[in-house]
Parts: C-alpha cells; sequence; structure tokens
C-alpha cells in the first residue's frame, strides 16, 4: 500500500529541469530513504512530493488525490515537511515554536485549545524535551534544535513526515539519536517516513526502503538489501565499495570505498 | 503534568509581563498626550488644560486646544501607529529586521508626486492642501505596485529579497528624479516640500483626522487577525509552506495591508522614515516575537514615539518648529548605532 504516489513527474527550478521523469511509489507506514549523489535530484524530488516546488507535468497523489488539487491547509494535516536548515525567529521558546505546528488545524486568532495543548504536549515529550520548554531556541545545541523541528512537525499530527537531510551537521551519536527517534516513530506511531540521507550505512540501517538516483532518476529501489549492492553503488556514485553485513540490523553496510578511477588505475599498475 | 494545564507557569508569567508591557506604554503615551497638549507657542497650565478641557476656556485657549493642538496629536497617535503596524509586517513577511515602509517606495513615490504637483501649479493657494493627502496617496500606491510588478519573477511569484532589491533600486531612481525637479521650483515652494519630506505632520486638521481615520479602522484589525500567519510567515517560505500556509495570497494581502498604512500615513505626515524601522523593533526588545503581542506594542510604541518627537519639534526651538521627522530620526540614528555594538559584543 502507499499514500503517496509520484506518477510520471516533470519538476526543476525556473529554467532547468532536474527530473525529467520518474515515477515512484512511497510505501505506508515505512520509512523511506532517497540517496544519491549532489545533484542528483533527490532534495528535488522531495520538494515536489512536498508542494514546494510545483511539478511542470505529471502528478502526485497523496491519498489517491492530486495535490495540485487539494487546498495546501488539507495537505499540511497529512504531510509535515522539515527543512534542510530552518532558523527560528530569535526570542521564540521551544514550547512556542512548537506550538506553531498546530497552524492547519486552528482557526481565526489562534488560541490553543485542549485539543491543541494535548498534541503539543505529546509532541515535546516524546521529542524529549520537556524540560527544556520555555528555554529560547536559539540557546540549543544542534541535535537539540533538530528535535525541536522535529517535534513541531509532530504537532502538525500528520501520517506522513518528510524530512531533508536531517542528520547534517550533527555529530555520530546525536545522528544516531535523531534516527532512533524516527524509528521509534514510525514503530510505535505508525508515521510514514520520507527522508534524504548522504550517510548510505544509516540509510541501510533505518529504512525499509530504499530509492537509488542519479542524474535526476530512478537507477534502484527496494529493500535495502536489494539496493545496497556494490554494481548499484557503482552506477550510482561510481564507486567501488566493499560491503559486509550490519551486525545490528543485519543489513549491508559500506565498509570502505574508492572511487572508481582509481580503481582502474590500480588495476592498470598491477597489469 | 496533564495535557490541559500544559500552558507552564512561564508561559502564563511572560502572557502576565507581556499584558502589562503593554498596558505600561498605554499610560506613557496619556501622559505624554497630557504634556503635548500643554506644549507650543502658548503654553497651557495644567489647571487651564482641565478647564479647557471641560468647555470652560476661553475662545482663544478652545482654539489652541481644540483647532491646532488636538487634531495633532490624535494624527501623530494613528500615523505613528500606521507606520509602526507597517514596518512590523514588512518586516515579518521579508524576514529581514532592516525593513520598513520606505523600502516599498512609499515614502519617495509620495513625495514625488507632491513634486511635481508643486512644481506645475507653483501656486501655494488653498486648493493643493487639500489635494496633496489624495496625490500623496496615489504616489505611493503606484510606487508600490511598480515595484511589486518590477520584483515578480513568473513561475516564482514574489520573493522578499527581490522586492527589497527592487525597491532600494526605485526609491533611488525616484530621488534622482527628484533632484531633477527642485531644479524648477521657487525657494518658497522648495522650502514647503523640503519640510513635507522630513515628515512634519502638517495636516493638522480635523479632516486629515477624518481622512486617516478609515483606513486605520479597517487595516489594523486585519492586519491583528492575521498574526498568526505572520507567525507562521516569519518561520521562512518551506516550514510556512509545510504548515499549510497559502504564501503567495498571504504575503499579497500583507503587502498591500502595510502599503495602505504606510501610504495614508505618508499622505498627512510626509515622509516620517525611522517609525517604521524602530517602533517594531523596540516592540521585539519588549515582549518578544509573537505578533499577538508585538503588533499591539509596535503600534502603540509608534504612536508613542512620534507623539513625543512631534511635541519635543514643537518646543526645542521655539517658536519655530523642527519636523516630527527629524526628531525621530535624531533620537532613532544613535538607537541604531546602540543595537549594532550590542550585537557585535
Amino acid at each position: 500500500m502507499s499514500v503517496l504516489t509520484v506518477d510520471h513527474i516533470a519538476v526543476g527550478y525556473s529554467n532547468t529541469v532536474i527530473i525529467e521523469e520518474l515515477s515512484a511509489a512511497i510505501p505506508e507506514k515505512k520509512i523511506t530513504t532517497i540517496i544519491g549523489p549532489n545533484g542528483c535530484g533527490k532534495s528535488t524530488l522531495l520538494k515536489a512530493v512536498a508542494r514546494i516546488l510545483k511539478t511542470q507535468k505529471g502528478a502526485i497523489f497523496l491519498d489517491g488525490r492530486a495535490i495540485q488539487q487539494v487546498s495546501t491547509k488539507e495537505i499540511a494535516k497529512k504531510l509535515a515537511i522539515l527543512p534542510q536548515s530552518a532558523e527560528a525567529p530569535p526570542g521564540l521558546t521551544i514550547f512556542e515554536l512548537v506550538s506553531y505546528g498546530r497552524f492547519p488545524h486552528q482557526r481565526g486568532f489562534g488560541t490553543l485549545k485542549k485539543e491543541d495543548l494535548k498534541h503539543i504536549h505529546w509532541a515535546i515529550e516524546v521529542t524529549g524535551l520537556g524540560e527544556l520548554r520555555d528555554r529560547p531556541v536559539e540557546a540549543l545545541s544542534g541535535g537539540q534544535r533538530q528535535r525541536v523541528w522535529i517535534a513541531m512537525a509532530l504537532a502538525q499530527d500528520t501520517e506522513i513526515l518528510i524530512l531533508d537531510e536531517p542528520t547534517t551537521y550533527l555529530d555520530l551519536a546525536h545522528q544516531l539519536d535523531i534516527l532512533l527517534l524516527l524509528k521509534k516513530l514510525n514503530e510505535e506511531e505508525g508515521k510514514t517516513i520520507v527522508m534524504v540521507l548522504h550517510d548510505l550505512n544509516h540509510a541501510s540501517r533505518f529504512s525499509h526502503y530504499m530509492i537509488a538516483m542519479k542524474d535526476g532518476e530512478i537507477i534502484t529501489e527496494g529493500e535495502p538489501k536489494k539496493v545496497m549492492k556494490s554494481e548499484n553503488l557503482k552506477a550510482v556514485f561510481d564507486i567501488n565499495a566493499i560491503l559486509m553485513t550490519c551486525p545490528f540490523s543485519q543489513n549491508p553496510i559500506c565498509l570502505s570505498y574508492q572511487l572508481n578511477k582509481e580503481t582502474e588505475c590500480l588495476l592498470q599498475t598491477v597489469e | 503534568m496533564t495535557e490541559e494545564n500544559y500552558i507552564s507557569a512561564y508561559q502564563q508569567k511572560k502572557h502576565r509581563k507581556n499584558i502589562f508591557l503593554i498596558l505600561s506604554v498605554f499610560i506613557l503615551i496619556i501622559i505624554m498626550f497630557m504634556i503635548s497638549m500643554s506644549t507650543g507657542f502658548i503654553r497651557l497650565t495644567p489647571m487651564e488644560l482641565i478647564r479647557t478641557l471641560f468647555g470652560m476656556g476661553t475662545d482663544k485657549q478652545n482654539i489652541i486646544l481644540f483647532d491646532f493642538r488636538l487634531p495633532r496629536i490624535v494624527i501623530s497617535i494613528l500615523v505613528g501607529m500606521a507606520l509602526a503596524v507597517s514596518g512590523s509586517i514588512l518586516q515579518g513577511v521579508s524576514r529581514n529586521a532592516l525593513a520598513d515602509p520606505g523600502i516599498l517606495g512609499i515614502n519617495s513615490g509620495a513625495g514625488v508626486a507632491v513634486m511635481l504637483f508643486i512644481s506645475f501649479f507653483p501656486t501655494t493657494t488653498a486648493a493643493p492642501v487639500f489635494f496633496l493627502p489624495i496625490l500623496a496617496f496615489i504616489g505611493a500606491g503606484t510606487t508600490a505596485i511598480l515595484i511589486y510588478v518590477l520584483a515578480y519573477k513568473r513561475g516564482e511569484g514574489i520573493s522578499p529579497t527581490r522586492l527589497l532589491l527592487t525597491g532600494v533600486a526605485v526609491a533611488a531612481g525616484i530621488s534622482a528624479v527628484m533632484i531633477v525637479l527642485t531644479l524648477r521650483l521657487s525657494p518658497e515652494n522648495y522650502q514647503f516640500v523640503a519640510v513635507w519630506m522630513a515628515g512634519s505632520i502638517w495636516g493638522s486638521n480635523w479632516s486629515f483626522v477624518l481622512a486617516l481615520l478609515p483606513w486605520i479602522l479597517i487595516l489594523l484589525p486585519i492586519a491583528y487577525s492575521k498574526a498568526r500567519v505572520l507567525n507562521t510567515l516569519n518561520l521562512g517560505e518551506i516550514p510556512a509552506t509545510g504548515l499549510g500556509l497559502a504564501i503567495e495570497k498571504e504575503r499579497l494581502i500583507l503587502l498591500a495591508v502595510a502599503v495602505g498604512l504606510a501610504g495614508a500615513s505618508v499622505s498627512v505626515s510626509g515622509g516620517i522614515g525611522f517609525i517604521g524601522l524602530i517602533a517594531p523593533h523596540l516592540a521585539r526588545q519588549l515582549v518578544g516575537a509573537k505578533h499577538q503581542y508585538l503588533l499591539p506594542t509596535a503600534a502603540l510604541v509608534g504612536s508613542l514615539l512620534l507623539i513625543t518627537a512631534d511635541t519635543i519639534g514643537r518646543w526645542i526651538l521655539e517658536p519655530s518648529e523642527v519636523p516630527a521627522g527629524i526628531v525621530v530620526a535624531v533620537i532613532g540614528a544613535p538607537y541604531f548605532l546602540y543595537l549594532l555594538a550590542k550585537s557585535k559584543a
């Protein structure tokens, strides 16, 4: 089952087309990760799905309805986005920022109702920010700040969460921390999660489904065991990767790698 | 902790503090109102003031208070409010703390309209004085629309950065036109235009109050009802889209409100620059970034600043007057340098 289907879309910025034609289906209640080299169109695809970029051709269906025909507020009740680099206005506390997540559910002046408080409360607690909720957002560390934005997306109370590189700029432990949080949200709350990650091993370890892209096209997609193969990584990143099985997830991970041209040089020398 | 009372003690304290601050500014306005009524070429003692207010003053006192001072004070309050709210909206929409109504070409547009009129109809008879506000408003609106059209890019809509840059460019162009136009002006007309541009509350007359009031009564509530939208826009384009805000539509509405407010005030007060920039800043320092608090606070701070500036302008070089816009700039510039120094430290 998929809640989100991409049907033959073309998308890009004003004059450049980045994706010429692409179709994909995002499985429901699963974690899907898009991987690929810089400039391959993975963020573009994510932005198109999140209706930030308009499609030039084709359509994207959310619950069977084309998103172009649904009001943006209606979509916001089903799909939340976590931007790559978001900055909160100075002086805003965590509670206040998370409460902004209730926007699509509010009317008029925006007094917080019981229902709103319930979701804000849950979002702050589940992301482990309870102690910090009256602190200004700018006083937090990078990892905590990322949690606040996730909390805001959670307060939005949507089935689908879209995240563009949620672990960028975080150290090893905090990267894992965010991914474990997403895993928990998927398992316990049944959230459908779609994200872009640069770290292949994280992608393999935490995803149910992977989409590998290059030059605006999908090269291969499927569960990590299918996607994380050396021939696929060669085709997508132009690298020779040595793969092994992750002792934690039993999924393939990349132990080390070389650029393809490097390997060729090496082979020539041996000969 | 239960969900129902999840609004923490801290949040409640902050709310009470903000309400207290808003009331304090309001009380300061009332005090300044009193001081302003008694200040001027002819001073009124507190007793005379009270007597006149209750209809027991001499004819001369009545004329000074009801025909000259009161309309002028009321106009300063309304203009201060309008400029401050207009500035808050623009800063919120553009996410740029340096945005003010001037960048939408409102001041220069109104200025050039006034100048064109005076340079082609140089007789300063009674007729142009009533024409000027309408003319200034048309000039301001036309320039704002021109900037909007120039900054608009098909497929992408209007980006705040493009809007700011286009605004600066168009304002520079208009300034050039105005310099050329000054060559045509007689010295007396030039002086009139110069004082107008510097921002003096010259339209001190009840009919100007009536001309300004409908704009304020309609546009301020609209602005206030958009507080939540402004909060969301303030997060940036992508988060705002994600939260389901129809960005293009809301931005256009908010820009129109900002232009309407600033255009209406420029038409009666000339180019008062600093209020729209500084009042939102001060308000943000007082009550924070949430527009539910920020907008009313900025409005009151704007009123307080302008009524104070106008009073100082009337008093400092008696019997001549310093335009309120200049007083605001003289107070505003050091405050800005202070902010700059503080942000570096």
